[in-house]
């Protein structure tokens, strides 16, 4: 055992356990032990327990990024003070002043990464674990809870005819047309799961001031590396390994969504639509209460109504103004 | 007194940071400081540029480590660059982190290395506008 090996140790032993608990349950309300099924769905079990336990740190990474789009109009302040200043002078004094705005904040873009790296041990174990089952049931072994004799069974078991432990470069003893289908199937779905999850952070949940910005332009980038990465290693993947990593896929994109629609950036397009939502039901905008939103509502109505020329507003605001004020 | 240089000037004009002062048993000793600084002006060409920015704090750490070696000479140069890269985690809070004084000191615009310069931007902004009362107190706030 490396150093590595020792670190994921209790990882390993967890993502196990995991997995039989929840092979035993649904062998306990009456699905066949043997069936490729049952272990699918115990791989899905698997994902969610590790998707649910990684919430919190989901929800910190949210919060450090929220952090950096705080500081976002003080950052805008700085860029327009080094505005067209080139050299390389500059350029330090900019990196200077902004590391200092960062530690004022106690938010550093480089501190975002930290709950990915946080989550690596999990999914590092959780492949170790599902990519050994080949190999152990070779050896007649056992993976931590996993006696030798279910190793086998889950080495063993199909889904349509195709083996959970082929591969599409090596489809195994079993149906090839099934293993094919299958790993293709799920490679597109976790590739354009990976591609739409990042789209909708991009594209909607990124206030205008942000997407000026050369980080967008990096995350541009990742929009189109990932599902090439996915894609690229998915072709080596034991399908079950592919269930584990479509469902998770899946599971980000939805996190995501809910998270962009109830809880948007500040600026962004989704934050424009929780709160053309929020007027159809009759509620003050985000993060203005009640009293606020009407009394700004009023005093608009009032400058009006002093003869003030009021501001231009496109057909659409003023429908939705109207409604507000008199609806 | 030189006359009014533009920050561009001062950097293109800088000095290398390599110690050769002291005569021929100065340049002797000032090998293994010399080698220290050929090595981290190497990496600072060669690999820096592939990551990007990526250090938690100003000046990065290879900006640092230069400018220790510069400034302390090899030994205790590098102890500072070892605790500085320490100190970078992903958990550290980042922010401004500098050199401490050390036993070269530069007095004017003209003999200070590049990578002092950058290091301390706005001591340059300093240099640039004629002020000579200022820059007798910079020898101290140099670093």
């Amino acid at each position: 055992m490396n150093f590595f090996d020792i670190i994921l140790f209790p990882f390993r032993w967890i993502v196990s356990a995991v997995l039989w608990v929840f092979h035993e349950l649904f062998t306990l309300i009456g699905m066949d032990p043997a069936s490729g099924v049952t272990w699918v769905l115990s791989i899905v079990g698997l994902t969610l327990v590790m998707r649910t336990l990684t919430i919190p740190l989901f929800l910190k990474q949210i919060k450090s990024m929220r952090g950096m789009q705080e500081l976002q109009p003080e950052m805008a302040k700085l860029q327009a003070k080094y505005k067209g200043k080139k050299d390389q002078l500059s350029r330090q004094a900019m990196a200077e002043e902004q590391m200092a705005l960062y530690k004022e904040h106690g938010s550093n873009p480089f501190a975002a990464c930290l709950p990915i790296i946080v989550q690596m041990p999990i999914f590092f174990a959780l492949f170790q674990v599902l990519r050994s089952v080949p190999q152990a049931a070779q050896g007649n072994e056992s993976i931590h809870v996993l006696a030798p004799q279910l190793v086998h069974q889950f080495n063993a078991s199909t889904i349509f005819g195709a083996p959970l432990f082929s591969t599409l470069m090596q489809p195994g003893n079993g149906n090839h047309a099934a293993t094919i289908i299958l790993a293709v199937v799920m490679i597109v779905a976790m590739s354009a799961t990976q591609f739409i999850t990042q789209k909708q952070l991009t594209a909607r949940n990124m206030s205008d001031s942000a997407k000026e910005s050369p980080m967008y332009r990096q995350q541009q980038m990742m929009l189109y590396m990932f599902p090439l990465i996915f894609a690229i290693g998915g072709i080596n993947f034991p399908l079950g390994v592919l269930v584990y990593w479509t469902v998770s896929n899946l599971w980000s994109m939805g996190q995501q969504w809910w998270v962009i629609r109830n809880n948007p950036t500040k600026g962004s397009q989704a934050e424009r639509e929780l709160n053309e939502r929020r007027a159809a039901k009759g509620l003050p905008p985000v993060g203005m209460s009640k009293k606020e939103h009407e009394e700004k509502v009023e005093e608009q109505r009032q400058r009006a109504a002093a003869g003030q020329r009021a501001q231009p507003v496109s057909k659409k605001r003023q429908k939705q103004q109207s409604k507000k004020n008199y609806g | 007194m030189t006359s009014r240089v533009t920050p561009e000037q001062l950097l293109a004009r800088a000095p290398h940071e390599y110690n050769l002062s002291g005569g021929f048993l100065g340049v002797l000793r000032g090998i293994p400081q010399n080698l220290c600084i050929a090595l981290l002006k190497l990496y600072r060409t060669i690999v820096s540029p592939l990551y990007g920015d990526v250090c938690r704090y100003f000046p990065s750490c290879s900006a640092y480590a230069l400018e220790a070696v510069t400034v302390h000479g090899a030994v205790r140069g590098l102890g500072l660059s070892v605790k500085r890269l320490l100190r970078c985690h992903p958990w550290a809070a980042g922010g401004i982190d500098r050199v401490p004084a050390g036993g070269r000191e530069f007095t004017s615009a003209a003999s200070t290395p590049k990578v002092v310069l950058l290091n301390h931007p706005n001591l340059v902004h300093q240099y640039t506008h004629d002020c000579p009362a200022r820059h007798a107190a910079q020898g101290a706030n140099a670093r």
